[in-house]
């Protein structure tokens, strides 16, 4: 059964100002408990999306550079062969699932991704109550001992096939995933249109587009894996020169 | 005593033990694989808070299930009725003639309190599932009527007094159907885990 879409996203790094809202927007579509300090320090705090800061060059001539992280989705991804009970896999729509439910806690393929972006829940979630309704119907709340990680926000992909193909019978395009405002919470909430999300085996989409910018290039490519997320390089004259002295 | 007739109690109640054990693990796994054995209250539906009849309403009253189950057709949840809604005809139908459940739906409403109904059919949270899909697929595709498509999970509502649980809604039963029906699904594949879990 061939299926027609291969979803992926492209990062324009020039375009980040590092604002989080991304993070925080997936936070609450995504059911993820709230990080708090201690979390931070005992390197447990989950962040489907994170926003990694690297400092270039020397004092007084530093930048600060944002790179929006999140799970590549590879075509080749290290964390689904290491899985003994096949909890993650690829789908034929380019994603990388995780089944929670069939997720038993090995943790292997935590340990295999190069891009960090697999958390372990080592404890169950705890919201303070008055959050309690904020918590997304669609998205199952993880429980101890499981892996979880970026879905896509596969649910509002269905939720967009179960409007757009079932009931108005259209096809799936990213023009009518951003209309009917089904794209990835990280997407709709990105002030600066840094993070573009859509259909890469459709040639006319945003994403196929960006992809082919000379900019492009893929985190840790000599890896192999083959991402479905595309970044677009910073362009910085000031450190070209540097390079080239 | 001989030998042989001291072993006779320990045979019998070793026998016994079986019968027990295996007993045991029928319904446990009767249980597990489809709905459990109606015995000591396993598998019964819930009491719920007013003893609300589905006979007297569709069977005699002739109202369609969309009717109370407004959501049905449109997306995820079926929904009941709130009671504001039962007193569409509750506010007439009510007194002394009426049958004495009905005073607490009327309670109820001049109390301003939703009726708090026990879940009769329940997924485990990691399941999503969806109604209007369905509703669309047996309608459309299979030709069914609205009351005819609801009959294929939750059976003959219709005759039912109080609801209960006919078909196991197991993830087997559920992916035996995605997988008989993939064809009408043209690009999309309803057998994929992610179809239900996410
Ligand atoms: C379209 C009209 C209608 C609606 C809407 C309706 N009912 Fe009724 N209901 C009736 C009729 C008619 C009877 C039968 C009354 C009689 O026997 O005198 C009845 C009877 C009942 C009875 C008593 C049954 C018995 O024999 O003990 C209960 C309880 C009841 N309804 C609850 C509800 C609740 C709860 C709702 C809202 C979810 C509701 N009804 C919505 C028409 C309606
Ligand atoms: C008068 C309104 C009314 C009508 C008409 C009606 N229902 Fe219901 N239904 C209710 C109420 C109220 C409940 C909750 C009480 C209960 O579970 O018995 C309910 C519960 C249910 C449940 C169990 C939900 C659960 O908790 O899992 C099912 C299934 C159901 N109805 C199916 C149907 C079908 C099928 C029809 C059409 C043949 C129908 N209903 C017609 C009011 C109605
Ligand atoms: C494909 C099988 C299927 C069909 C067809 C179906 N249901 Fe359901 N229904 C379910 C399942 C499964 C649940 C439990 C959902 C859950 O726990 O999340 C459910 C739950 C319900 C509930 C209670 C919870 C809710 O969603 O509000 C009602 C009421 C209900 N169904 C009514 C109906 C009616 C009315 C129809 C026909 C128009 C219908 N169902 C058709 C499978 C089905
Ligand atoms: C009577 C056969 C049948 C049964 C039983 C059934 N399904 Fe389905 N289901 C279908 C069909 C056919 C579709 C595709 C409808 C479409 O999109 O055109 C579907 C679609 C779905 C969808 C929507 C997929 C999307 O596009 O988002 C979900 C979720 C789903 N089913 C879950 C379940 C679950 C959970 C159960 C078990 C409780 C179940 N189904 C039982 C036939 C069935
Ligand atoms: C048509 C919907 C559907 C699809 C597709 C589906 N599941 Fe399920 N799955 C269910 C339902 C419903 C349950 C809950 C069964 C129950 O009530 O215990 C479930 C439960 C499970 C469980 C828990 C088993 C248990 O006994 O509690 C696992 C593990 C699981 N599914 C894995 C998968 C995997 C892996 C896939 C993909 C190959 C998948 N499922 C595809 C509907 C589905």
């Amino acid at each position: 059964m061939a299926n027609e879409h291969k979803w992926g996203m492209v990062v324009d790094i020039d375009r980040c100002t590092g604002c989080q809202a991304c993070v925080v927007a997936c936070q609450a579509e995504n059911n993820i408990p709230i990080n708090e300090e201690k979390d931070f320090l005992s390197r447990r705090a989950k962040q489907w999306i994170r926003i990694d800061r690297v400092w270039e060059g020397e004092w007084p001539n530093v930048k600060a550079r944002f790179i929006p992280i999140l799970c590549q989705h590879c075509e080749n991804a290290p964390c689904e062969p290491v899985c003994p009970v096949y909890a993650t896999y690829h789908n034929n729509e380019g994603l990388n699932v995780q089944v929670y439910n069939r997720c038993v806690g090995t943790r292997y393929c935590a340990n295999n991704c190069p891009y960090q972006v697999r958390f372990f829940n080592f404890f169950d979630p705890e919201w303070p109550s008055s959050l309690w309704n904020q918590l997304n119907p669609d998205v199952t709340v993880r429980s101890r001992g499981i892996m979880e990680k970026c879905t896509f926000c596969v649910q509002r992909i269905r939720r967009a096939e179960r409007t757009i193909e079932g009931q108005r019978g259209e096809e799936l395009s990213d023009q009518k995933l951003k209309e009917g405002n089904f794209m990835p919470a990280c997407v709709t909430a990105c002030p600066t249109d840094t993070l573009i999300f859509g259909d890469m085996k459709d040639p006319n989409s945003e994403v196929s587009r960006r992809s082919e910018d000379p900019r492009h290039y893929k985190l840790l490519d000599k890896l192999g894996t083959d991402p479905n997320v595309v970044y677009l390089k910073k362009v910085d004259p000031h450190v070209v020169e540097e390079a080239h002295d | 005593m001989s030998l042989k007739m001291k072993l006779i109690p320990l045979a019998l109640g070793g026998l016994l033990t079986t019968a027990v054990l295996v007993l045991v693990a029928i319904f446990v796994l009767r249980a597990w694989w489809n709905t459990p054995f109606e015995v000591f209250g396993f598998g019964e539906a819930p009491e719920q808070p007013i003893a609300f009849p589905h006979n007297q309403h569709v069977q005699i009253d002739g109202i369609s299930c969309a009717f109370c189950h407004r959501n049905v057709t449109e997306g995820d949840a079926a929904t009941i009725l709130p009671v504001e809604g039962c007193l569409f005809c509750h506010a007439t139908i009510q007194g002394d003639q009426a049958p004495p459940e009905v005073a607490k739906v009327v309670a109820y409403f001049n109390e301003n309190r939703p009726i708090d109904w026990k879940k009769v059919h329940r997924l485990p949270d990691h399941v999503q599932f969806a109604h209007e899909p369905h509703i669309r697929f047996l309608t459309q595709v299979q030709g069914l009527s609205i009351e005819q498509s609801c009959s294929t999970c939750h059976g003959n509502v219709r005759e039912m007094v109080e609801v209960e649980q006919v078909r196991s809604l197991k993830m087997g039963d559920c992916v035996d159907c995605h997988r008989n029906n993939q064809v009408f699904t043209e690009n999309k594949d309803i057998t994929d885990c992610t179809t239900c879990h996410y």
